[in-house]
């Protein structure tokens, strides 16, 4: 191809790709919505340039330098980034999808994505951090090209990071159970680099090294960089070749699916009906299957952690904190999406009289059951005497009563459908009202409670936690009727807001 | 169920969709609505399920439930939805739910027993051809053509006394298109139920409809009495001319 078509094509595509973030429909959303958004951004900035000043005034005058310390952590550094890029990157093949068809070579179109991928803005969120730790602590060893080194090293990290995350990201679409791999290499890499051999600490020492090495423009280490890049990079291209075809010629496998009419919930009238509805939606649909069953692992997880170890056993605080977390995690993490599945099917639902606030309804009462399950695992913290019975009910009916009331709110306002059967990511899933609600509803409860805790005794700050809770249980009826009320207020924003997202 | 619309405009952006001064429609009619794409028949039927918010205006229904006189502003009250049945689209459908769970979910929410149910499907057996019940597939596995019947059925289960339906002829193969005329006249029939359709077959359309409504830009240009004949030509006319400015 000829140069100045590359030139074109790469420019074309660009553009395209910002117009696709400028356009996304959260984008198109309301002023506040984007002041939010972009306030949400400052403040993880802010938040990382205070860090990177804090790190440097922790690590000065220790045994080491501050920035050995920083640099030997790398792997930290790393695993928090591979994490927050689920909520982040989006993998090439959907996008290439649309060009396909266009007289365009595939590899072309691969290599300028996977080029674009590297070269994300993304990638240099970090500079937040290393830019005020690096001027402060570099120049003094390395001087000012030193300093340059270290924030251009720190940054190819985070290149090679995002080209290993989407390796993981498109086996993970194929199947789920690949999170298995990258989870376990981070983990082997800390336990074995860091933590098994305290004395050399090859893991800490070799990074250390890298860095230094950044520092000083050692060629080496930009070759190593090099030889770590290449095959990643080729690895990803032809795993991508593959994933467009599998996307292109993705058809559903139709299973067979026996009609389950549930009659045991018969009874229940229309409410059962929606319980019925909640329930074959997790099970049939993969993105709730899938967050519920997220959600599900986190709350076993913690349960157990609560049941089995004593980690959290130090503080009186804690043990509560702990407690309190196992009954909200499920509900947060699923109810933080409330209606968005039903966004799909919203135009059926609004024809009916009231089918709303039945199915809000419903979706209480199956949150309310999940409660179950982290009570019966309190019953062996309270049988060691970690906590009494008095805590674990308290924790559970102020999850029913205080913290679900906070996060079902987002009904009124949650306007984005989910594609229920999705396998690819999309990024912008979440609104910032949902995860400043999410946000709430996970540090409320925490502040409530450490007020408690503080105030009063363990047994007074549960039985106010039970009372607050109780009320709130009891007055469920009038808090979802008023959601109702204010969903039907705002009923056709949302409803285009539906629409517009299917 | 006499429908009543007054005053009703709606403007997307800079484009006027929908300005409507005064339409009625009475009890026992069906109404065919033909337009070109963007007429705003879609945009219509949205506003009277209160669907849509409309700029201005209102829409009313209003008649006789069992003996019981009724009426309502649509987007005022939700009482009208018990008397009332709607497809549009598939986003009326949930589509996770076989086609047997969905009619037992639409049963339940209307308060039909399960019996009555089992008789109520047998009236749209010819309907269905085998295609919809007993499949042990998802709304989302069928094909659009079953996913349409699916959602005409739903919406007419609970016996309406106001049907609307936005181009249910579409997707549907041939005997399908026949059998869904023969239901719509038998229903309106029996029930001597207020229908209103939108298509783009004039043939069907024509063929069912006791008065034709002819919607472009948003504007009612001719509202025609059954007359087989001289609508036909009339409206072939029209859509001819419509089709010549263009060329």
């Amino acid at each position: 191809m000829e140069f100045s078509r590359v030139r074109l094509l790469y420019k074309l595509i660009s553009h395209n790709q910002r117009l696709q973030a400028r356009r996304h429909p959260m984008f198109e959303k309301k002023m506040v919505m984007k002041i939010l958004s972009y306030i949400f951004i400052a403040f993880w900035a802010v938040y990382l340039v205070m860090l990177g000043f804090a790190a440097y005034s922790y690590f000065e005058g220790s045994a080491l330098e501050a920035f050995d310390w920083i640099d030997g952590g790398m792997i930290w550094f790393l695993i928090v980034d591979f994490l927050s890029r689920f909520a982040m990157q989006e993998t090439p093949a959907q996008n290439i999808k649309q060009y396909k068809l266009h007289n365009i070579p595939t590899g072309f179109l691969l290599h300028t994505f996977l080029l674009r991928m590297g070269l994300q803005p993304y990638n240099l969120f970090w500079a937040f951090f290393f830019v005020p730790f690096g001027l402060l602590s570099i120049p003094h060893f390395y001087g000012i090209t030193g300093f340059f080194g270290f924030i251009i090293g720190w940054w190819l990290m985070y290149v090679l990071n995002s080209y290993w995350y989407l390796l993981w990201r498109t086996l993970l679409n194929r199947n789920f159970f690949f999170i298995v791999i990258p989870v376990i290499t981070y983990a082997a890499l800390a336990y074995f680099g860091i933590f098994f051999d305290t004395d050399s600490q090859w893991l800490f020492q070799g990074t250390v090294r890298l860095m230094r090495g950044f520092c000083q423009w050692n060629p080496m280490c930009w070759l190593l960089f090099v030889a770590a890049v290449v095959p990643l990079y080729i690895v990803n291209f032809r795993l991508q070749k593959v994933a467009i075809y599998v996307e292109i010629a993705k058809t559903e496998v139709v299973k067979q699916f026996k009609t389950h009419n549930m009659t045991f919930l018969d009874r229940f009238g229309v409410i059962g009906e929606y319980f019925k509805l909640e329930l074959k939606s997790t099970v049939r649909n993969l993105v709730v299957r899938k967050q519920f069953i997220t959600g599900a692992l986190c709350m076993l997880m913690l349960c157990g952690l609560f049941s089995f170890s004593d980690i959290y056993d130090e503080f009186p605080f804690m043990r509560v904190f702990i407690c309190m977390y196992c009954f909200t995690c499920l509900g947060v993490m699923t109810l933080t999406m409330v209606m968005c599945a039903e966004g799909n099917y919203i135009d059926g639902l609004m024809v009916r009289k009231e089918t709303v606030l039945s199915l809000l309804k419903a979706k209480y009462y199956f949150q309310c059951m999940i409660l179950i399950v982290p009570l019966l695992f309190s019953i062996m913290p309270i049988m060691e005497g970690k906590i009494t019975w008095l805590t674990a009910l308290g924790c559970m009916l102020f999850t029913s009563g205080a913290v679900f009331p906070f996060i079902f709110q987002l009904a009124v306002y949650n306007d984005m459908t989910i594609h229920l059967n999705e396998k690819l990511t999309k990024t912008g899933r979440d609104t910032k009202v949902q995860m400043l609600m999410a946000g709430g509803a996970l540090f409320l409860p925490m502040l409530v409670m450490y007020a408690l805790v503080e105030c009063f005794d363990d047994s007074i700050a549960s039985i106010l936690m039970l009372s607050i809770g109780l009320i709130g249980t009891v007055l469920h009826p009038l808090w979802l009727r008023d959601i109702y009320k204010r969903f039907m207020k705002r009923r056709y924003a949302n409803m285009d807001g539906f629409r517009n997202s299917r | 169920m006499n429908l009543t619309i007054e005053k009703l405009t709606k403007s997307f952006g800079d484009k006027q969709a929908l300005d409507i001064d005064h339409y009625a429609i009475h009890s026992g009619e069906i109404i065919g609505l033909v337009g070109n794409n963007g007429a705003g028949k879609t945009t219509l039927f949205r506003i009277i399920l209160d669907l849509l918010h409309a700029d201005t205006g209102c829409v009313t229904i209003d008649g006789y439930v069992d003996g019981v006189p009724v009426s309502c502003d649509t987007a005022k009250s939700e009482e009208w939805k018990a008397y009332t049945g709607a497809f549009v689209d598939t986003g009326f459908l949930i589509d996770y739910l076989t086609p047997e769970e969905y009619f037992r979910f639409i049963a339940k929410i209307s308060g039909i027993k399960d019996d009555v149910l089992h008789d109520r499907l047998l009236q749209f057996d010819g309907f269905m051809n085998g295609e919809i019940l007993g499949q042990k597939t998802l709304i989302r596995n069928l094909s659009m053509g079953n996913k349409q019947k699916v959602g005409i059925i739903g919406a007419m289960l609970h016996h309406p006394h106001l049907l609307l339906l936005d181009e249910p002829f579409n997707f549907l193969d041939p005997t399908s298109q026949l059998a869904m005329k023969y239901l719509l006249e038998t229903y309106s029939h029996e029930h001597k139920a207020t229908i209103i359709v939108s298509s783009h077959n004039l043939t069907h359309t024509l063929d069912i409809c006791s008065r034709i409504t002819l919607l472009e830009h948003g504007l009612i240009l001719k509202d025609y009495d059954r007359d087989y004949a001289m609508l036909n030509s009339e409206i072939e006319e029209y859509f001819r001319g419509q089709q010549s400015g263009k060329i």
